[in-house]
């Protein structure tokens, strides 16, 4: 009988929190449906408005130019993030020495300094480069980070050494080792890796917001702001467009479920 | 270990010293600019492509029409990011990325022109008439008498009302026309009574009424020279009480959040609003009460002499950049936003974008009867309110007061000591301007 509670209250409690999860994804599915006024008296059931909601979008935005934007800044910069980070992480476990920890000490602490204290000095460095309203300005910033350096390292460590040896001896070099062997023994390290550069290169606002100037090369995140940033918000039109801005993030997250949870955790394959 | 730390410690210092020696540059103001018409191309910075984006690009046709090989690339940038851009491009002197044009929040106008000397031209040659303007709208944009912009969004604050449901309370538009706000209780709480809806709302960590109450009786949160008056300011003094009577009788409604305001006068929960006349694109989205709503001035201030039923809240302003063709963008401000009523006649019907630009009010496109406000004429009647606000000292620090002032509001509305939460308000206005 007491089973028979506890599980009740189990359930009970995790229907709560499921539907409290899941209720503001609802709410924007439903919103893009509807009229401003249904989303403001919080409808929670489909109108039928999805088309013009789609139209008034596309009329006051450029969204295909916006979403083409978002693809390519965010599928450069987590491929170029995955190479770069997993090469230092991997460097400075495998060929460790006690000069390589201070530089690693060094780059632990610059996780600590926030983005908008060293976003003043980027704008000047880049803006002297000649690259101000460039795509390469978006994605360089975005290449090298300290967590995600870290996380590499913290994975190369479970890497068993044995089979370094074992491949230096069958005669392979340094690259091929970490080309052939490292990267496909941590697929899951890389797949937890590409979420989180992803959706941080995906979202990201504030730094595209200030090194790009024009129309043109406005990404997803931008043209959800510039919705709300009008004397009269249409609701509608605002939860369709990010409905359509956390698709993509959405379907990698879920894609590569499994493997970033193994990847957190630190497993191998 | 303690000589990695020492290590990662003068990394950090370099790296700290690097990235401030990577700032700063000139902050000198723009002089000398060449008033000649050159070129025939200008970029501009607004927000809102219903509103401000596509008034520009309709000025941009107009000009076109003298000027054929004229082009103009507006470029989208909410207000937020207008301030972080300005703000990053001035410390890290970097100006090259700078528009001709962009457009300013009237509030945020004499902190931006003080601060940052550097990204604007003075407007002194721009050959502007700032006689077709209200003092009170010219004044968000000078600083030390100098003109560093062309007024352009009209932020005069209106009441509206749903006439049907006052109506069935036994009260008229006239009723709440130049009336005072111990009037306005009087009836508002018989209203709640009689129909339990309250009259106002407003967002609860916002001081927006209490500005436009303060602003409609002349009074200021700063000294013409610029020192805070929080504390012993007779005028801000009576609206924050006002403003607390109206809450404790709950003929005001705080609310959380922007989409629970709208939502309250849009499905029927509040019976009116009071704020700048932008608000009203808002209010027109309820198609459904077409007719239900009529347009006045403001409730005044009791017992304060300089108390009038008009004020103003928002509004902005055009700038020209320290980077501009300032012979082509003084010239084409002059000729559309300062002197066009062709260009305003086509952006009211289509954006209800209302001129500050007095000649453009007795155009007879404003005359226009409005189905939606029972057929009142409500954009000449705006026009007509925005010229008899009192002046306004904005001060420079104007958004740090406000906030200062909300906070303070918050405190009293708890239960606090009024006196000690407006000097504590003051004591944090004048730690910003330190």
């Amino acid at each position: 009988m007491i089973k028979v509670i506890r599980k009740t209250a189990l359930y009970a409690f995790l229907t709560i929190v499921a539907v409290a999860s899941v209720f503001p994804l609802w709410f924007m599915l439903v919103g893009a449906t509807n009229t401003t006024q249904d989303v403001l008296s919080s409808r929670l059931w489909f109108g039928s408005n999805l088309l013009r909601n789609l139209r008034d979008l596309t009329g006051v935005q450029d969204l295909t130019g916006a979403l083409w934007n978002s693809t390519v800044n965010a599928v450069t910069a987590t491929v170029l993030a995955l190479i770069v980070c997993s090469i230092a992480g991997y460097g400075f476990e495998v060929f460790h020495s006690r000069g390589k920890d201070r530089v690693m000490s060094i780059l632990l602490l610059a996780m600590m300094i926030p983005f908008s204290a060293t976003m003043i000095p980027l704008f000047r460095m880049f803006s002297t480069m000649g690259l101000g309203n460039t795509t390469l300005a978006v994605i360089l910033p975005a290449v090298s980070t300290p967590f995600m350096i870290l996380l590499f390292r913290q994975s190369s460590r479970s890497f068993p050494h044995e089979i370094l040896e074992a491949a230096r001896i069958d005669g392979l070099n340094e690259m091929t080792i970490f080309f052939r062997i490292f990267i496909p023994t941590m697929r899951s390290t890389y797949a937890a890796a590409a979420v989180i550069i992803f959706m941080n290169a995906w979202n990201a606002f504030l730094w595209p917001k200030v090194i790009l100037t024009s129309n043109a090369s406005q990404t997803m995140p931008m043209l959800v702001s510039n919705l709300v940033a009008g004397y009269v918000t249409n609701y509608g039109v605002l939860m369709l467009a990010v409905l359509i801005a956390s698709l993509p993030t959405m379907i990698i997250f879920l894609v590569l479920q499994r493997s970033f949870a193994n990847g957190i955790t630190g497993a191998i394959k | 270990m303690r000589s990695s730390w020492k290590i990662a410690a003068i990394g950090l210092v370099t790296a700290t010293a690097m990235a401030l020696s990577a700032c700063g540059g000139s902050t000198q103001p723009s002089s000398g600019h060449d008033t000649a018409v050159t070129g025939d191309s200008l970029t501009v910075w607004a927000w809102d492509p219903t509103f401000n984006v596509y008034a520009m690009k309709e000025a941009g046709k107009v000009y076109q029409k003298d000027h054929p090989n004229f082009t103009l690339n507006v470029v989208e940038v909410p207000w937020e990011d207008v301030q972080t851009k300005l703000a990053t491009y001035a410390q890290s002197g970097q100006l090259d990325e700078l528009p001709d044009i962009f457009l300013m929040q009237n509030n945020a106008f004499q902190k931006n022109a003080t601060n940052y000397p550097q990204l604007f031209t003075a407007l002194t040659d721009a050959g502007v008439d700032y006689t077709q303007y209200s003092p009170s709208v010219v004044n968000y944009s000078t600083v030390d008498g100098v003109h560093y912009g062309v007024p352009f969004d009209n932020g005069a604050a209106i009441a509206a009302y749903r006439t049907d449901v006052l109506k069935e309370a036994g009260y008229t538009l006239q009723d709440f026309t130049d009336i005072t706000w111990s009037d306005f209780m009087t009836k508002a709480t018989d209203v709640l009574a009689k129909t339990g809806k309250p009259m106002l709302s407003g967002l609860s960590k916002s001081v927006d009424l209490i500005m436009m109450m303060v602003i409609s009786a002349g009074g200021s949160l700063f000294t013409e020279d610029g020192k805070p008056v929080l504390v012993d300011n007779e005028i801000l003094g009576k609206a924050v009480a006002q403003y607390q009577q109206m809450v404790k009788a709950g003929v005001f409604l705080e609310v959380n959040g922007w989409d629970q305001y709208v939502n309250g006068f849009v499905n029927d929960g509040v019976l009116g609003v009071i704020n700048g006349c932008w608000i009203l694109g808002s209010v027109q989205t309820a198609t459904n009460q077409e007719g239900d709503w009529g347009l006045t001035n403001l409730p005044k201030l009791d017992g304060v002499s300089s108390a009038t039923n008009y004020s103003t809240n928002g509004g902005s302003s055009w700038a020209i950049s320290s980077k501009a063709n300032f012979g082509l963008a003084a010239d084409f401000l002059k000729a559309t936003f300062a002197g066009s009523t062709e260009l305003y006649d086509t952006i009211l019907p289509s954006s209800g974008a209302l001129a500050n630009w007095i000649p453009a009010g007795k155009s007879s496109v404003y005359e226009k009867p409005q189905s939606f406000f029972g057929g009142q004429p409500i954009y000449s009647t705006i026009v007509d309110f925005s010229t008899k606000v009192p002046k306004f000292t904005p001060g420079a620090y104007l958004y740090e007061a406000i906030d200062a002032l909300s906070v303070a509001v918050t405190k009293t509305l708890s239960g606090g000591d009024a006196k000690a939460a407006l000097q504590e308000a003051q004591d944090a206005v004048e730690f910003a301007q330190q």
